[in-house]
């Protein structure tokens, strides 16, 4: 009894490090294989009910930890019938039937006429509003099941934000305002302000951390908005019109710098009204009246 | 913390009206609650001293000064019950009863002190010198509040009356009626007295015939209400009073200041916490997509929450601080001007201190509650639409 609630509880861990994110991969590989060296001594000891039970929760572990990819995956499934409807009188489907599959790695421009549904679908996918209908899973967890009080936390560990204008706290500088989402996700102080700095740093503001929003200029604004965003390493970084407010030579300059960031594996979903913004993603979704309408792939 | 100023001081203006508003409150509170506590400290004092005794006078009132003949002490002896009677003068240190005063005026006590020592349990500590003796002719005990008053030193004398009385001692703070009198032996006391009465009364009576009360010690069991009824009864031309008709002539005003001091500290409370919730209400409306976008990168409900009641608890602590440190000053310096006429006012106790503070900072996190909590239910998909 003792030895299968070991394998139980083994069981569980996997499963908790498995939709624990990419931070605990190391954790989950660690958890793998003690379960391979528990199922070699079971085997040899001749005790095959338990080395049966355990094989299959080893192949389970194995295939979750396979099919996510786990070193750099967070993958945002959303099944066909994901509906929001808004009620403005009459009743308006401001998403009516979207799938989208978002995989690790990816940048993406989501582009569309106003009321498309673009900024209705972002928020979703960032966990800031519930679908009417529909289901979205994040890392094969369906976010509907998610009590509303933990999501918060989700937010601010494993989701980046950048919005369009007023994006930071006017009263804090560069530097606290990269270290917000470190704050709410319980990071220690010494710590949240090296990292905070470092992100800062690889923005290409470091002789601007104590520099406040009204000593920025638009651009070097959203590059902190972009470092507040990514200070945690999070799964995925959302934009609304992140360059809506900029000239042409600031939009190039954060787009390089979301570019150089997705290179080194940041996935990023930019909802956009900018051609040009879009040029630089790998994938643009086109939305029309709450649904895709089409997406080109580069 | 910093970020807690900051956001207190985006609107200047606002801010400081808002902590000024608290500022009054808390002004009037220490204000008015350093003399509550000063008269409140005079009739606890009051309430011991009389606790135990009876007090026999010739009119109604604890504190007027009918003459009385000294020969009625042996009929008030007699009565069942009583254990001593000691003769007492009780008068003005002034030619006059001062026109104003706060709580007893500066007195003249004398009494027959061998007795006073044997029965009395209101004891009093001496800062210098001793106590009186019975024979202390010519000499006086000087209560605190009047040393300056009367430039008293040990040793020294000091003019009382118009005459040069040896201080003998200087008696410890008591927060009560002792601290405003000078104390000599009775029949130092009785002459003084005597030259008040009028013409009439002095020709067909003596100096030492004339005292204008009785301290009446009681028996152990004995309830000294009930002896007073007794010697009312008993002994003509006379009024005593047990413990019950302080606490029905003294204790129940205080009730009535203590009720003025409850309606201030209201008052405060619904100015105070009215101008905090409007301000905290305007604040959070002005920052609405910035408590959006705090929520969409992961503050929770206790971090918002937080931010707002700290920032509501820092205007009522600045308000408070503030407050406290005007009445403090105030009280200090009229404490200062009129404690060279021995008429101390206000007693700014380290309770009505601690209390006022706190009392501005639980009303502003009260006050900002209503707005934080409607920070917290911001929708964040509205908040980020607002510009």
């Amino acid at each position: 009894m003792a030895k299968n609630d070991t394998i139980l509880k083994l069981d569980n861990v996997m499963k908790i490090y498995i939709l624990g994110g990419r931070k605990n991969a190391k954790k989950a590989q660690k958890a793998i294989q003690k379960l391979q060296s528990r199922h070699q001594k079971l085997s040899a000891k001749g005790q095959n009910a338990l080395a049966v039970q355990l094989e299959q929760t080893l192949k389970q572990a194995q295939l979750l930890f396979a099919q996510e990819k786990y070193e750099d995956s967070y993958r945002v499934v959303t099944d066909k019938t994901l509906k929001k409807r808004r009620d403005r009188g009459a009743v308006v489907h401001a998403l009516n039937g979207v799938s989208l599959d978002i995989e690790a790695g990816d940048l993406i421009a989501i582009m569309g006429p106003s009321g498309s549904g673009k900024t209705t679908l972002l928020n979703m996918l960032g966990l800031l509003d519930q679908p009417t209908a529909g289901q979205i899973f994040l890392k094969s967890q369906n976010v509907g099941l998610i009590k509303r009080r933990h999501l918060p936390e989700i937010r601010s560990k494993e989701l980046g934000f950048v919005f369009q204008s007023f994006n930071l706290v006017p009263t804090l500088t560069a530097l606290e305002n990269a270290m917000l989402p470190l704050k709410y996700s319980g990071v220690h102080m010494a710590k949240r302000r090296q990292m905070a700095k470092e992100a800062l740093v690889q923005v290409g503001l470091g002789d601007r951390l104590n520099h406040r929003s009204n000593e920025l200029s638009g651009g070097q604004q959203q590059r902190v908005a972009i470092a507040r965003s990514v200070v945690n390493s999070p799964s995925i970084v959302f934009g609304d019109e992140l360059t809506g407010e900029l000239d042409s030579k600031m939009t190039a300059d954060v787009m390089s710098l979301v570019k150089k960031l997705n290179r080194k594996g940041q996935t990023f979903v930019i909802v956009t009204h900018n051609p040009e913004v879009a040029k630089v993603c790998r994938r643009i979704i086109y939305m029309k009246d709450g649904r895709i309408e089409r997406e080109v792939k580069k | 913390m910093r970020e807690v100023l900051r956001n207190m001081f985006r609107r200047k203006t606002r801010t400081v009206l808002t902590i000024f508003g608290i500022t009054i409150g808390i002004f009037a509170f220490t204000v008015m609650g350093s003399m509550a506590e000063k008269i409140n400290l005079l009739v606890s004092g009051g309430t011991k001293y009389y606790a135990d005794k009876v007090t026999v006078s010739g009119s109604d009132s604890l504190f007027l000064t009918a003459p009385l003949d000294i020969h009625k002490k042996p009929q008030i002896a007699k009565v069942e019950g009583v254990t001593a009677v000691s003769a007492t003068v009780y008068t003005s240190l002034s030619e006059k009863f001062d026109a104003v005063s706060f709580g007893p005026p500066a007195s003249i006590v004398g009494s027959e002190v061998e007795i006073e020592k044997r029965f009395e349990t209101f004891k009093i500590t001496y800062s210098s010198g001793r106590e009186l003796n019975a024979d202390d002719q010519g000499k006086v005990v000087v209560g605190s509040d009047l040393v300056k008053k009367l430039g008293a030193k040990v040793g020294s004398p000091v003019k009382v009356r118009g005459q040069d009385y040896e201080v003998v001692g200087i008696m410890n703070k008591t927060l009560t009626a002792p601290d405003n009198t000078v104390a000599m032996i009775l029949a130092d006391a009785q002459k003084i007295y005597y030259g008040e009465l009028p013409e009439i009364v002095r020709a067909s009576s003596r100096p030492e015939a004339v005292v204008n009360g009785f301290t009446v010690y009681v028996k152990e069991g004995v309830d000294p209400n009930q002896l007073a009824e007794k010697i009312n009864n008993e002994v003509p031309d006379v009024v005593a009073n047990g413990p019950k008709a302080f606490q029905d002539q003294i204790a129940s005003a205080t009730a009535i200041f203590n009720s003025i001091l409850f309606g201030v500290a209201l008052i405060s409370l619904v100015v105070g916490g009215l101008s905090v919730i409007n301000t905290m209400t305007m604040s959070i409306s002005e920052r609405t997509r910035e408590i959006g976008i705090k929520k969409a990168i992961g503050a929770k409900t206790h971090h918002i929450m937080g931010e707002y009641l700290t920032e509501a608890a820092f205007i009522g602590l600045f308000g408070g601080l503030l407050g406290w440190g005007l009445g403090a000053l105030t009280v200090t310096a009229i404490n200062a001007a009129t404690e060279e006429s021995g008429n101390v006012i206000f007693l700014l106790s380290p309770r009505i201190s601690i209390f006022a503070i706190a009392f501005a900072v639980i009303l502003g996190v009260i006050a900002g509650f209503y707005p934080a909590y409607h920070a917290v239910k911001i929708n964040i998909v509205k908040a980020l639409r607002e510009q």
